[in-house]
């Protein structure tokens, strides 16, 4: 229990856990909106990762149906990301018309509507692996130019590394963060979209088009579980089609530990679970995959609305 | 037929097998609890036996025992999931709808760990060579097939009881139905229980009728699955998880011939099931009877 040690783990906590809170938001945002957990969210992240490293590689890796598809253009990372990750929206709302309209108009059970974005999800992740295959593949190493892969420091004579990709991790969620809240908070669209989260009817009533911003939401929903897609993807390489389940259950724990439909919630939700895998011990790193859900599990016990949700309410 | 048999032997026991985990869900369902926590039961079930079938240590016991080792097994794996039913089942029945589906989903995660780094269970390559019960796939019927019909049982004598009104009672609205005298905890955690125990047996006999286990038993992927052969079959009848495993089931072997995009027509067809079928199969057949039965009587 060192300080290089403490602050190691702190860096590598706050870079990862902020990007689980981008991804994270994009369920907090639909479920604000609807009341619905969209379980295609993993598989749009997955999709933001493939569609960033096709524009920024230039091909989509060597197996499947496009094998031999050669983009015929190639984009600096940078603007790749974003087009990957505005792609990832339409992908969002495609979503939306595909899994969530159909059963609104129809006033389905709600639970249906779980099982239908889970098909939607099925649907996604298998043309992937038929697209593109199912090999692992990985972001080459330069994609970021000349920047040094990492920063070595010392303290007390321990060496502390600050990876490149961590600072771009958590300088790419920060300004995310930053601009969702400046838009929720500061916008007309931003109030519609509370207004419509508060109650849809009443809304609908005030003259907000409600049908527009559930599309909006799942717009932005996507964008962010793109972009995240591919931000966690360049850390750890892409892990195939089936790379956004695991972190598609993660997410979920991320909002439920910060209380469903919170957004600060998310975000808090999102850097405790970074922080708790990162300061796992390193002779349990095995069990890293359980720190998000045993922290939901006793969480739940504890406090069943969240860290930062309201009150449950009971009916009366 | 024997053709037929030797063919889509193993498709059919698989049905019913898939079937009694949609019953699993069924039984929590009926006390208005959603539960994803049966395919964690599943899991474990199927390492009790696996574990209990192949061990060294336990050599001397099965070769005293024979055939009814396997009773054992399943005898074991009950045991084990009821008393980790109740232990889970009465700290996560606080919570509803959703946050309990979530919090089953952690459940089923954090089980899936931990037998992944539990040395006995095999860690990620699992559990081979599970001695087998009989020399034909088919013949796991005899295991499944009674323990279906007793699952089927007791939901037609539990709907037709003071349990069960109890149950539906909690169902229909837990606080008016505590406020008229019903223990709602008492009765969603036996739900629960009658869920989590039934999913634990059968793991226990699935695992030598897969003659492998391993962790892949027990995914997120799998829990959503037996949640879809509930909610496409029919989740306010009986007959609905048969009818969801059967259709679930059997649609990648009949798509068989399309190869690699089966999957995504997978994926088309729960999305227009739930589109098209929301009452499930046995809601659609039943307000088609229903309006048979209307046009007849008008004319």
């Amino acid at each position: 229990m060192d300080f290089a040690w403490l602050l190691q783990s702190l860096l590598n906590g706050l870079s990862i856990g902020s990007v689980y809170a981008v991804f994270a938001l994009g369920y907090t945002l639909v479920f604000s909106i609807l009341g619905i957990i969209n379980f295609a969210h993993g598989a749009v992240f997955t999709l933001g990762a493939y569609l960033t490293y096709a524009l920024a590689v230039g091909h989509f890796g060597i197996n499947g149906l496009l094998a031999d598809w050669t983009m015929p253009v190639t984009l600096p990372f940078v603007p790749a990301l974003i087009l990957g990750a505005l792609l990832s929206g339409l992908a969002g709302m495609a979503v939306e018309r595909l899994a969530f309209k159909p059963l609104r108009k129809r006033g389905a059970d709600p639970l249906l509507a779980l099982v239908s974005s889970l098909g939607v999800a099925l649907i996604v992740v298998n043309l992937i692996q038929y697209l593109v295959g199912a090999e692992i593949y990985s972001f080459p190493a330069d994609i970021f130019g000349d920047l040094p892969m990492a920063v070595i420091f010392k303290i007390g004579g321990k060496p502390v590394a600050v990876r490149t990709i961590q600072i771009i991790l958590f300088g790419a969620s920060l300004v995310m963060l930053a601009g969702l809240g400046w838009f929720i908070g500061r916008t007309r669209g931003g109030k519609a979209l509370r207004a419509t989260a508060e109650n849809a009817d009443t809304a609908s009533l005030l003259g907000i088009s409600v049908n527009r911003f559930i599309l909006g939401t799942f717009f932005i929903s996507g964008l962010l579980g793109g972009l995240s897609g591919t931000l966690i993807g360049v850390s750890f390489g892409v892990a195939g089609p089936y790379f956004g389940v695991s972190y598609g259950l993660k997410g979920l724990a991320v909002i439920v530990l910060g209380g469903l439909g919170s957004i600060p919630g998310a975000v808090l939700g999102g850097l405790v679970i970074g922080l708790g895998e990162a300061f796992l011990p390193s002779d349990m790193s095995s069990y890293k995959e359980a720190v998000a859900f045993v922290l939901l599990f006793a969480i739940l016990l504890i406090r069943p609305q969240g860290l930062l949700g309201g009150r449950l309410e009971q009916k009366v | 037929m024997s053709g037929f048999f030797e063919n889509y032997g193993f498709l059919l026991v698989t049905i019913v097998q898939q079937a009694l985990l949609g019953l699993s869900i069924y039984f929590p369902l009926m006390a208005g609890q959603l539960s994803l926590a049966s395919i964690g039961f599943y899991s474990l079930g199927g390492y009790v036996a696996a574990i209990m079938g192949t061990h060294p240590a336990l050599a001397p016991l099965r070769e005293a025992l024979g055939f009814w080792m396997f009773p054992l097994e399943w005898l074991g794996a009950l045991v084990l999931s009821v008393i980790l039913g109740i232990a889970v089942g009465y700290p996560a029945l606080r919570l509803r709808g959703i946050y309990l589906a979530l919090a089953t989903v952690a459940f089923v995660q954090v089980v899936n760990v931990a037998v992944l780094n539990m040395p006995i269970a095999g860690g990620a390559v699992g559990i081979f060579g599970i001695p087998q019960a009989f020399e034909s796939r088919l013949d796991y019927i005899w295991f499944f097939g009674p323990l279906f019909l007793f699952a089927l049982f007791l939901v037609w004598r539990i709907g037709n009881m003071g349990r069960g009104l109890a149950f539906f009672a909690v169902r229909e609205d837990e606080l008016a139905a505590g406020a008229m005298g019903v223990a709602t905890t008492g009765n969603k955690v036996t739900a629960f229980v009658l869920g989590c125990a039934l999913a634990g047996v059968t793991g226990a006999m699935s695992a030598p009728f897969l003659n492998t286990w391993n962790a892949r038993q027990g995914t997120f992927d799998a829990s959503v699955t037996c949640l879809a052969y509930v909610l496409i079959g029919g989740s306010r009848s009986i007959w609905g998880p048969l009818c969801g495993a059967a259709l679930l089931v059997s649609l990648p072997e009949l798509l068989r011939p399309l190869k690699d995009s089966r999957m995504i027509l997978n994926g088309v067809v729960l999305v227009a099931a739930c589109v098209y079928l929301p009452q499930g199969i046995m809601g659609g057949l039943a307000a088609l009877r229903s309006r048979l039965a209307g046009r007849g009587g008008a004319a």
